[in-house]
């Protein structure tokens, strides 16, 4: 049977019933020898092609969903709304199921009316990925946006981002800006805008009331406190992570507590420490080395795979996730001595996630410590690979620069919590 | 008058349709969480009226998460699972058995409810079934669809501002079965309801049990809007249901046409909800103190003087309608112009509010204290909800209450209001699944007589156990205590637990269970079950309770043996003349332990001292 174009009115028998409905388009995941029919009802169903005998095909347009750019009227400081893809700015298509982009100014007002009163808004599209397709170029791509737009006289970033790596760019964009001049709040979203549970509406007008009200310069992320929709946590950049793959609080700070949450009912923000005084004048440091990995230790690591990564010809910093408190085994360490001979940089951090490293404790420690590894205290993995890509790419000394505190990325002292 | 039925029942599955929890289960322990649903501005209204009417009630939902029955599936913290293979190949096998085609392929659809009863903001729904048939009284019934979707959260409470649901109901696996509606009497529609029941429940695919059969009722009158009433669980209530609504849809077509005569059309409800907060404001008297708050908007009712109170059966009236549409909202009610003089108000605020909204001869109109913005929403749902009412009947949803009437629920959802789920890939059912997935059922005539002679209880009983939601009780019972005649049981189910049911009481399961322990034990009479169980439902009391209230003490066979020394020695004192002696002693005897023991072993003891007394 000829492939039937999609929207097709049709009118078909199955044995000696007559149904009528429109033909929808498949997935790629679907195979081509059923047809799917939206019946009047609404309902889909899946049918063999074969057994249908067609009594009538009418061919309809696809209806192209033309976005219509409403006018609306915003009040309150100047706030650049970032797309940059990901679940928090697609949209899904009814009719197909299909996820599009789909982020624009007004879409956003219809999303969360509430925002026409918070902020007054404009909304750029900058790129389409999906999260676990960014690269450092679109770190470098995203901090020239906010550095310019800063300079244009924003008062405040948010930047909507798929969150798989979200803390990633978050992080990457804390090192690339110094001192912005005022809040670059990420924000994404974990259940997809389509469905009315969304979270995608509570951490956008989070994100927004913080970035127009918090008077805080930094980057940070603001995704929900908990499994309630009326509280958002906002989490500096350089100490989140995302912990769960599907809960809306997925993203927890590390070794630290949230910087403030917003009660999105009261429109209040909760500071949990003092703010940040900018201190100098904005910078741009927007470059990012590819020439950093990050290596979990784990038991029964193979020579061949210590041999592949330590090689000076292909990476200039290692950032490895130790044991507990920083720890590699004994047999690893002829590959470490070697690459630091050539002048590589070790820098340690912990796969427990919670905690620092120490290397005093142990002999093994000490051991690293003689070899010439750096203790990377309690900066997360993520964090450290991230920030060895930037010192690379903008030429820093890492020995000097990796366990300097430079945006909060080190915390001095853990509170019991 | 056509009558059609949507008719749902729970699949008897260990797991949910898309999560591994056991609604089963017994919690440890619960944890709430607070939730908005959200559907953007562009789609209200057009996309679905019932969605757009949900939202604009603005309330918060908490949900209540039992740690054994829910998890983050059902929090929509986490995707769905891959759909239950039991549920899919239990909604095969009724498609089939019910000569119903099989579609190739299952698409799950998110068909949007945002009232909160679904964490996610939609249930998710698909045909499994199309075009089958069903005999009835040598009808043949068509049969729309089969489908398989998810049961939603069970609402606990409705408090001002928010509603609060349970999670343990939520994803437990549904087959919703769409009769073709019918021209049909109120009877027979209910015979069909049973019918169509029963031969699902002798599936044994399906749970048993109280609330695990319900059916939504579609009427709809020649030229007037389908009318669907959710929640019938009772097939008693079926036929009243329908006679209600018949009754009902010929009032409003009588409203439509008065409505007619007195010039009101669409142009006439151009027409907004007005702020009347001013004129109350200068008023204090008791009744202006106690409705009055912060404010007051009103909203004038072209032409239906006279109409809002109008009923034709107690509990039709359109105001009890509006009302309903406030209480929704969350206001507490309203006040309309033709129930307003019994409230006090005084004339001077009457006047005034009659002038502000130029009501003329003919008008009603509508009053909402509260909320302002919250008053001008439901205002306007006021107002379309009147509007509608020139038609006559309109599509709405309603819900049946325990009295057989219907009250309204929200505006009838249109077919847009149906997405793919995407979370879900499509499920191919192979030629292989449609030939094996195939059921036996054997009449209810033939199961009547098999439940019957397995038990040897009469079949009118037989058949009332297994119409029953007591049947699980039953075979429990039953099989536990064999030296427990299985029509002690079934008259327990029958004379007491049904009537009691019928009346709203809640039968605890397990407090019935022990009392027919202590009667297999033989603490207590066989006529002390029946009477012990009415009293505990009658005073809501637990067996050990009831126990004490009624003075029963269970008495031992060696209190008995006692009992029957003492009687005895009185008898032969009497000269009695032998023939007569075992019946006086019997007599005798039970005036002191009737109900206490039971009446068998009374009657062994009895003779065995005789025995004994004529041996000495
Ligand atoms: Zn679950």
């Amino acid at each position: 049977m000829e492939k039937i174009q999609d929207f097709s009115k049709i009118k078909f028998r199955i044995k000696d019933q007559v149904y009528e409905g429109i033909v929808m388009p498949r997935t790629l995941y679907e195979d081509e020898d059923h047809i799917t029919v939206k019946l009047s009802n609404g309902y889909n169903i899946g049918i063999e092609k074969s057994k249908i005998e067609i009594l009538k095909i009418e061919p309809q347009k696809a209806q192209s969903e033309v976005i219509q750019e409403k006018e609306f009227e915003s009040h309150g400081p100047k706030i650049l709304i970032i797309g940059t893809g990901g679940t928090i700015s697609s949209k899904i298509d009814y009719r197909t199921g299909a996820v599009k982009p789909a982020f624009t100014a007004s879409q956003i007002v219809d999303m969360v009316p509430e925002i026409k009163s918070i902020a007054s808004i404009n909304v750029k599209t900058i790129m389409n990925e999906l999260s676990e397709n960014m690269q450092p170029s679109n770190w470098t791509l995203m901090a020239k946006e906010v550095h310019d737009a800063f300079e244009s006289g924003y008062e405040g970033i948010v930047i909507a981002h798929g969150t798989d790596t979200m803390h990633y760019s978050a992080s990457a964009l804390s090192f690339a800006i110094e001192n912005p001049k005022g809040p670059v709040v990420f924000v994404g979203s974990q259940r997809s805008s389509d469905r009315p549970s969304s979270d995608a509406a509570t951490n956008l007008l989070g994100a927004v009331t913080f970035a127009a009200k918090s008077y805080s310069p930094g980057v940070y992320v603001a995704m929900h406190a908990s499994l309630d929709d009326d509280i958002i946590a906002i989490h500096k950049g350089v100490k989140v992570r995302k912990n769960h793959t599907s809960r809306r609080d997925a993203f927890k700070s590390i070794n630290a507590r949230p910087f403030a949450f917003v009660d999105i009912k009261k429109q209040e923000i909760r500071f949990t420490e003092n703010k940040q005084e900018v201190k100098g004048s904005m910078r741009l440091y927007e470059k990012f080395s590819e020439r950093a990995a990050l290596l979990k230790f784990y038991p029964g690591i193979s020579d061949k795979y210590l041999l592949s990564i330590f090689n000076k010809d292909l990476f200039d910093a290692i950032i490895i996730e130790g044991t507990g408190l920083g720890h590699v085994s004994r047999k690893a360490f002829p590959y470490l001595k070697d690459y630091i001979r050539n002048e590589g940089f070790i820098g340690m951090t912990s796969q427990c996630i919670w905690g620092s490293v120490r290397l005093t404790v142990y002999e093994t420690g000490r051991d690293l410590l003689s070899i010439g590894v750096t203790p990377l205290e309690d900066m997360l993995s993520e964090v450290a690979l991230v920030k060895s890509m930037w010192a690379l790419g903008n030429g820093f000394n890492l020995k000097e620069i990796m366990p300097k505190n430079l945006r909060g990325e080190i915390s001095e002292r853990r509170e019991v919590q | 008058m056509k009558v059609g039925f949507e008719i749902h029942i729970q699949v008897n599955s260990a797991r949910k349709l898309f999560c591994n929890c056991n609604p089963k289960n017994e919690d440890i322990s619960h944890l709430e969480f607070r939730r908005r649903l959200r559907v953007s501005s562009s789609e209200l209204g057009e996309i679905d009226p019932a969605a757009a009417f949900e939202i604009k009630k603005g309330l918060d939902i908490i949900y209540v998460s039992g740690d054994k029955t829910s998890c983050l599936v059902e929090a929509d913290e986490e995707p769905p699972h891959e759909p239950d293979p039991y549920s899919v190949e239990a909604a095969i096998k009724v498609s089939n058995m019910l000569n119903a085609f099989v579609v190739d392929e299952i698409h799950f659809m998110r068909k949007i409810v945002v009232d909160g009863s679904n964490t996610s903001g939609f249930q998710r729904t698909a045909i499994v079934g199309l075009n089958g048939n069903f005999d009835f009284r040598g009808k043949n019934v068509r049969i729309q669809t089969v489908c398989l979707e998810e049961d939603a959260a069970r609402l606990q409470e409705k408090g001002e501002g928010h509603s609060k649901y349970e999670l343990k109901r939520l994803g437990i696996p549904l087959l919703e079965i769409t009769t073709e509606p019918l021209e049909i009497s109120s009877e027979e529609a209910r015979a069909l309801a049973e019918s169509l029941g029963r031969t699902l429940k002798l599936t044994g695919l399906f749970a048993r049990g109280l609330g695990t059969i319900r059916q939504d009722v579609n009427v709809s009158l020649e030229g007037g809007g389908i009318v669907e009433v959710k929640g019938v669980q009772k097939l008693e209530q079926v036929s009243k249901v329908i006679d209600f609504e018949e009754k009902r849809h010929k009032m409003l077509f009588e409203i439509a046409a008065k409505l007619k005569e007195r010039g009101v059309n669409e142009d006439s409800f151009e027409i907004d909800p007005i702020d009347v907060s001013e004129i109350f404001k200068s008023y204090a008297n008791p009744t202006v103190k106690k409705f009055f708050k912060d404010s007051a908007m009103a909203l004038k009712a072209p032409g239906f003087k006279g109409l809002l109170s109008y009923e034709t059966v107690p509990d039709s009236r359109i105001g009890l309608d509006l009302a309903d549409i406030c209480r929704l909202f969350g206001f507490k009610g309203i006040i309309h112009s033709d129930e307003i003089l019994k409230y006090g108000f005084g004339n001077d605020i009457l006047n005034q509010i009659e002038d502000r909204l130029k009501v003329t001869d003919n008008d009603a109109y509508v009053l909402v204290f509260g909320d302002k913005e919250k008053a001008a929403l439901c205002l306007q749902m006021v107002k379309e909800r009147l509007k509608m009412a020139i038609k006559g009947p309109v599509a709405e949803t309603r819900y049946a209450t325990d009295k057989g009437t219907t009250r309204y629920l929200r505006p009838r959802p249109g077919a847009s209001r149906m997405y793919p789920e995407t979370d879900i890939p499509t499920i191919k059912i192979t030629k292989e699944m449609k030939d094996k997935f195939k059921i036996e059922v054997k009449s209810w005539e033939k199961a009547v007589e098999d439940f019957s002679f397995r038990y040897s209880i009469n079949k009118e009983m037989a058949e009332q156990i297994l119409d029953s939601d007591f049947i699980d009780f039953f075979e429990n019972a039953a099989e536990s205590f064999p030296n427990v005649p299985p029509t002690l049981i079934a008259s327990l189910i029958v004379q007491v637990f049904i009537p009691y049911q019928n009346v709203g009481k809640n039968i605890e399961y397990d407090e019935f269970i022990k009392l027919i322990e202590l009667f297999s034990k033989g603490s207590i009479a066989k006529e002390a079950v029946i009477d012990l169980a009415r009293y505990m439902l009658e005073k809501g009391l637990s067996l050990d309770n009831a126990l004490k209230e009624m003075n029963i003490e269970k008495l031992s066979v060696d209190d008995l043996r006692k009992i029957i020394q003492e009687k005895i020695s009185e008898v032969l004192q009497e000269n009695i003349e032998p023939t007569k002696l075992y019946g006086t002693l019997m007599g005798r005897v039970m005036s002191v332990v009737r109900g206490k023991i039971e009446g068998k072993i009374v009657d062994e003891e009895v003779r065995k001292a005789l025995e004994s007394l004529k041996k000495d």
